[in-house]
């Protein structure tokens, strides 16, 4: 294989890979935005995997098999949603500390998903999932084409979301909103602005989008459910919010730049380089922390009130 | 009547050691990291295990199994069943030794068991060892023999233990077939990232490989990574014969798996006779401690060649008369 070919299959492996890490990051962005970090995000990807997964595995062979992934993916949207309001529930209404309660959420999704898969069905195994779809014209363009354009729907929609989020979060009043309560919710609320309401409401967009991320890793990348088939993406997503700085576009740059290092790491073992594998796997990892270890704590300024539960009778 | 006795005696030796029933009960307790249907590694110990009990009744071997035992929690598990008086406590995985060496000291009188591992352990810990350079040689004939482009992909989890037996196993045998051949070895770093070994067998598959294997339960992953390559010729060789029966098995040429029967019984009649550990035991074609199945439903890329040179490679290592130096193999 020559060097041309080399980096070509990097770029077209780097995108698909990205897109898990990248839908979930642009939820938990929403969600660190209105101040909350959820740590649970693993598990509500693990419950959106597993939900989004039933509807082909059962529909195979129907006349309704056609819709399978359809109704997969709205259930995991709307199963991560739900998870984003119990999140809430535990952290905005209770004040309880997000760390724990992430982690709790974490425990419990990995643990229903897992459970009612072993109940419903069975050993691992696969599904026919959600097919590449070409952009015709497009996908022909030499080089880029292929890059870009000869992926499943799941990836276009990902990437067109990164301006979706941006426009949401910085040009709308529900935006400003969320990034009001994240920053200063006592101002928020003596503005009149509902602090715990829109911390909600993020919470359920960051669960939604973590239960599609889910879901695209069991219907559209690995085509299979799993125990622990997430494997620490949730927390890698999260890691992303900081990386990217609160920014969908950041957010985006940072699943790219792992993603692509993910299929760096795994071409140079393939292409027989002589470079330890131990090292090749860490790569991914330790790109992103010495990127974030470079980037300067001034610039690093997120929601200032991350992390603080608001209670607008406490004394300040 | 003696002739009958001899020939009867001489079927026995071929089909490997014959172990007598249990002359008492046996509690036996499985702790593994995984699941018991995750279609390998812990399925294939779980099934085994319960191969035995049926074989010889519940009322004869009680069984037990504690899933998804991190290390940490692994050694309560253990300790517990040690405490509820179970026999032989199995481990099942090299990350638990420290664990089981440290127990086995607390009660002397119980069976332990861990592995895969070589090393022979203190007198109550039992440890075994695939010698799965041996399936991996066989599959290796096979993906020499069948590979078009010439490029050979390995999916490996870590490259320790069987995992790494299996691959230069596989090395030696497409290389005794197709010396040319150019194998491409890489890790996911992981036993169980599933997601990983699929994004593995996808890079591979781009970078001309059209036959694969890999190890571990991650290796199903590859496996439906391969068979989105519905239409082209990509095959793989699987080190689980529960892979043929998945959806995806219509990519799978053949594979081997690990019976652990013959382990497991090995230690209820060792215990039984006194022995309560202190010995590995050895898993190969020659004791039963593997299986291998073609899939006949592959159609024509399994030629009658390919199978006379994996069935005579088979009959060599189990006659003993090929040696495998897998540890000669430098990636």
């Amino acid at each position: 294989m020559n060097a041309g070919s080399f980096v070509l299959n990097i770029l077209i492996l780097g995108v698909p890979f990205s897109v898990a890490l990248l839908l979930a990051a642009l939820g938990e962005t929403i969600n660190q935005r209105a101040g909350i970090f959820n740590l649970g995000c693993e598990g509500i990807m693990a419950m959106g995997a597993f939900v989004a997964f039933l509807p082909p595995f059962f529909m195979a062979g129907t006349p309704q098999a056609p819709f399978a992934n359809l109704i997969g993916l709205v259930l995991a949207i709307v199963v991560g949603a739900l998870l984003g309001i119990l999140f809430a529930l535990v952290v905005v209404t209770f004040r309880a500390p997000q760390g724990i309660a992430g982690i709790g959420l974490q425990m419990l999704g990995w643990g229903v998903a897992g459970t009612l898969f072993r109940h419903y069905v069975g050993g691992v195994t696969g599904v026919a999932g959600i097919a590449a779809f070409p952009i015709p014209g497009l996908s022909r363009i030499p080089v880029l084409g292929q890059i870009l354009f000869n992926h499943n729907p799941l990836v276009y929609l990902a990437f067109l979301l990164v301006p979706v989020f941006w426009y949401v979060l910085f040009k709308t009043p529900w935006g400003l909103k969320v990034r009001a309560v994240g920053t200063y919710p006592r101002a928020a609320d003596s503005l009149g602005i509902p602090v715990a309401r829109v911390r909600y409401q993020a919470l359920a967009l960051g669960g939604a989008m973590a239960g599609l991320a889910g879901a695209y890793l069991s219907l559209a990348q690995a085509k299979m459910f799993a125990d622990d088939l997430i494997a620490g993406r949730g927390f890698i997503a999260v890691a992303l919010v900081y990386f990217g700085r609160w920014n969908p576009v950041g957010v985006m740059v940072g699943a790219l730049l792992f993603s692509l290092a993910q299929a760096l790491q795994l071409s140079i073992q393939v292409a027989g380089i002589d470079f330890p594998y131990e090292f090749a796997v860490m790569l991914p990892y330790v790109l992103v922390i010495v990127v974030l270890a470079l980037v300067r704590k001034a610039r690093m300024v997120g929601p200032t009130e991350l992390g603080k539960p608001f209670d607008r009778e406490q004394r300040v | 009547m003696k002739r009958t006795l001899a020939v009867l005696l001489a079927l026995m030796a071929l089909a490997g050691t014959v172990y007598g029933a249990p002359k008492s009960k046996v509690k036996i307790a499985l702790i593994i990291e995984s699941t018991v249907d995750d279609k390998g590694w812990g399925q294939a110990m779980h099934d085994a295990i319960v191969a035995v009990q049926n074989k010889y009744g519940s009322s004869m071997i009680e069984y037990n199994y504690s899933e998804k035992m991190k290390p940490v929690d692994a050694g309560s598990a253990a300790r517990q069943y040690a405490s509820r008086g179970f026999d032989i406590i199995i481990a099942h995985g090299a990350q638990f030794k420290n664990l089981i060496l440290e127990l086995s000291e607390d009660f002397p009188k119980t069976t332990f068991a861990f592995g895969t591992n070589a090393d022979v352990g203190p007198k109550n810990v039992f440890t075994y060892m695939p010698m799965s350079e041996e399936t991996g040689y066989i599959n290796g004939v096979i993906a020499g023999m069948v590979t078009k482009t010439n490029i050979i992909g390995i999916i490996g989890p870590v490259d320790a233990g069987d995992s790494a037996r299996y691959n230069r196993g596989f090395w030696l045998g497409v290389k005794s077939v197709n010396p040319k051949a150019d194998i491409k070895v890489a890790h996911t770093g992981s036993f169980a990232d599933f997601v990983k070994a699929g994004e593995l067998a996808h890079t591979h598959i781009k970078a001309g490989a059209d036959v694969l294997t890999g190890a571990a339960q991650q290796a199903t992953g590859g496996l439906r990574a391969v068979a989105e390559y519905k239409d082209k010729q990509i095959w793989w060789l699987g080190q689980d014969t529960l892979q043929l029966t998945m959806p995806e098995g219509f990519k799978v040429i053949a594979a081997c798996s690990y019976d652990y029967a013959p382990v497991i019984e090995a230690m209820i009649d060792k215990r039984q006779a006194g022995v309560l550990g202190g010995e590995n035991i050895p898993m190969t074609f020659e004791n039963g401690g593997f299986v291998f199945k073609y899939n006949d439903k592959v159609g024509s890329v399994l030629t009658s060649a390919i199978r006379k040179a994996a069935d005579q490679a088979r009959a060599d290592i189990t006659a003993k008369k090929l040696k495998l130096d897998w540890q000669a193999i430098k990636y």
